[in-house]
């Protein structure tokens, strides 16, 4: 006997939901759960039921809503740069054509290294004292001397120093994503903008960005997301500080639940950040991904 | 283009460039191209603009490997220099020899294919009956894939690792593995979908009118098929494995540990040893940037596929 289409595209899909139910829900839901309560750290301790307490500890900490703020700003800062320089990467390899692709290989290589690696490659460039970016800029005459700028060590601009890597990493991304959507652009249309006159400005902002509106978004959605988790590169660089300058949400989730011991509160962060992602992203896909409308 | 490009993957953007518009291209001063820049002058300028990005983008990653040659009192001189003025290989031997090391390497590997692994015999059937049948449920589904990619490790690091406890899988490379494949599935859906929506539907339709049964049908001929973009997707599921970090800070302790964890730990276990530690992070990073380079063209295809079809 023949099951029908329906039921057997449900079997298809059983194992993978099944799998994610247990190993993504199931925890998320355990996290929901321990919000409500206060943990002791210690295995097997007590575990008191505190209602909305967690939440409003959250909200009354500076830490936290600093982390907020900060999470927000790197998560800015990394996708407007990234769509920048990888919008730039990606119209001057369309512009060169062909003889480019090469080099487009070579540009490559940042997205297949560890974030962990890359940030201990950059605070190595960074660092005080002996950080070759300092020096360099000294020799050259830009600054006076090496350390003056302090990029790890000075709390009023470490936060855009430890997005460097994770801008470092991804613009390849971001440039490749939308090298492609340049490809599907037809050419006759560019053509016919530029017989009716149009310079590069106008070719720009009124035909190439409309024209790669929905790739635009997936690329910042996706980004946005990787971004606004940021950890690894943060912890190894500067470790959240200095005076939590570069604390990010992650970090702060993972410090009050590791090194405070307070899973409880930890939890309830948690769960407010990840529904503020699922909020943010669902705004920002509605109004400029907009599916199946555009392309 | 080449034999390594799958016959799969019409939706491959850049096959534009062999559209025949460019025989037209020579022509001076004007743009036969679209976008393809047409005078002399400026192909130069940009060139020069190329190169020089080029030369920053690729090279911290050089000046990493320099430093990994370098003596301990080069590696931190003041003022640094980039080449070493002795080259070495203590610090690989040093960093390699350091207990622990090779075994995390074993644990990397192992943690990645396990992984990988899952997500293929997972997510392939799954995207498949998404793409196929175009069920409200698969729908639906697809939805909740994407979902779970905002999921910041962070918030199910713990109850995860607790979960794993309890089963008795604490600290084994199945217990992380597992965690990575909850980032990996969701991505492996994802592309595995983009590549069976490009498989014409005629395809299996021959296949279970001469007798093949639906599951036959996937087995036999659709997979087939479609084993460029199952390639690709093993590829990506691989890479976020290896390159985890956060699930396996919260998940494993001496037994599982893999290399980012370790990497990460010179800092504070044995002070400041950037020799060593940047020694580690070149053998870790130079056997995927290899395998890039050797698959480039997959991996581009993977990685704008998913958001050019949007």
């Amino acid at each position: 006997m023949r099951i029908p289409d329906r039921r057997f595209a449900l079997y298809l899909m059983t194992p993978a939901a099944l799998f994610l139910a247990v190993f993504v829900a199931y925890p998320l839901f355990r996290l929901v759960t321990d919000s409500f309560f206060k943990i002791s750290p210690i295995v097997g301790g007590p575990r008191d039921f505190v209602g909305l307490d967690n939440y409003v500890r959250a909200f009354t900490s500076p830490d936290f809503i600093g982390a907020g703020w900060r999470t927000l700003g790197y998560t800015l800062m990394v996708v407007t740069l990234e769509f920048a320089l990888g919008l730039g990467m990606a119209l001057l390899f369309t512009t060169l054509g062909k003889k480019s692709q090469v080099w487009r290989t070579m540009f490559l290589y940042p997205l297949m290294i560890a974030p962990i690696v890359a940030g201990l490659l950059w605070k190595f460039l960074m660092i005080d004292n002996f950080g070759l970016l300092g020096s360099l800029l000294s020799q050259a005459g830009i600054l006076q001397s090496p350390n003056q700028i302090g990029w790890l060590s000075n709390p009023d601009i470490v936060l855009f120093s430890v997005a460097i890597p994770d801008i470092w990493l991804t613009t390849s991304f971001m440039c490749l994503v939308l090298f492609a959507g340049l490809q599907n652009i037809p050419g006759d249309l560019i053509e016919a903008a530029r017989l009716d006159g149009a310079r590069a400005p106008a070719l720009l902002f009124r035909i190439i960005l409309p024209l790669l509106r929905p790739v635009i978004a997936v690329a910042l959605v996706v980004r946005g997301i990787d971004a606004a988790r940021a950890f690894d590169t943060i912890l190894i660089q500067t470790n959240g500080g200095p005076q939590s300058a570069s604390e990010t949400m992650s970090l702060l989730i993972y410090r009050t639940m590791i090194r405070f011991g307070d899973p409880g509160l930890a939890s309830a962060m948690g769960t407010i950040y990840l529904l503020a992602m699922l909020a943010i992203a669902f705004v920002a896909v509605t109004t400029i991904w907009r599916p199946g409308k555009d392309t | 283009m080449s034999t390594m490009e799958s016959p799969v993957i019409p939706a491959r953007p850049t096959t534009k460039e062999t559209a025949p518009l460019s025989r037209n291209r020579r022509r001076r001063g004007v743009n036969r191209e679209g976008l393809e820049a047409g005078k002399r002058s400026t192909r130069t300028i940009l060139w020069i603009l190329l190169a020089a990005s080029l030369v920053l983008y690729g090279f911290p990653f050089l000046y990493l490997l320099f430093t990994s040659f370098k003596t301990p009192i080069d590696t931190i001189a003041v003022p640094p220099t980039i080449l070493p003025k002795e080259w070495t290989l203590a610090n690989y031997v040093n960093a390699l020899g350091r207990s622990g090391v090779p075994a995390s390497f074993i644990n990397s590997i192992q943690t990645a294919v396990i992984s990988t692994g899952l997500s293929l015999v997972l997510a392939v059937p799954a995207a498949y009956g998404i793409t196929r049948y175009k069920t409200r449920s698969g729908r639906i589904f697809i939805m909740a894939a994407l979902v779970t990619r905002m999921v910041p490790p962070v918030a199910i690091g713990i109850p995860l690792a607790s979960m794993m406890a309890s089963v008795g899988l604490a600290d084994t490379p199945i217990a992380l593995s597992i965690a990575h494949t909850t980032i990996s599935l969701p991505l492996s859906i994802w592309l595995m979908s983009s590549f069976f929506e490009a498989v014409p539907q005629d395809l299996e339709e021959a296949a279970t009118v001469d007798g093949c049964s639906r599951l036959g049908a996937l087995w036999r001929v659709v997979i087939p098929v479609v084993s460029g973009g199952i390639a690709v997707t093993a590829i990506f599921a691989f890479l976020a494995s290896w390159n985890e970090f956060l699930f396996a800070l919260l998940m494993t302790a001496v037994r599982s540990q893999t290399t980012p964890v370790v990497i990460a730990n010179f800092q504070t276990q044995f002070g400041l040893d950037w020799g060593s530690m940047t020694a580690l992070a070149a053998v870790y990073s130079i056997p995927v940037i290899l395998l890039t380079l050797l698959l480039q063209r997959k991996i581009v295809a993977g990685m704008t596929l998913g958001a050019v079809k949007g």
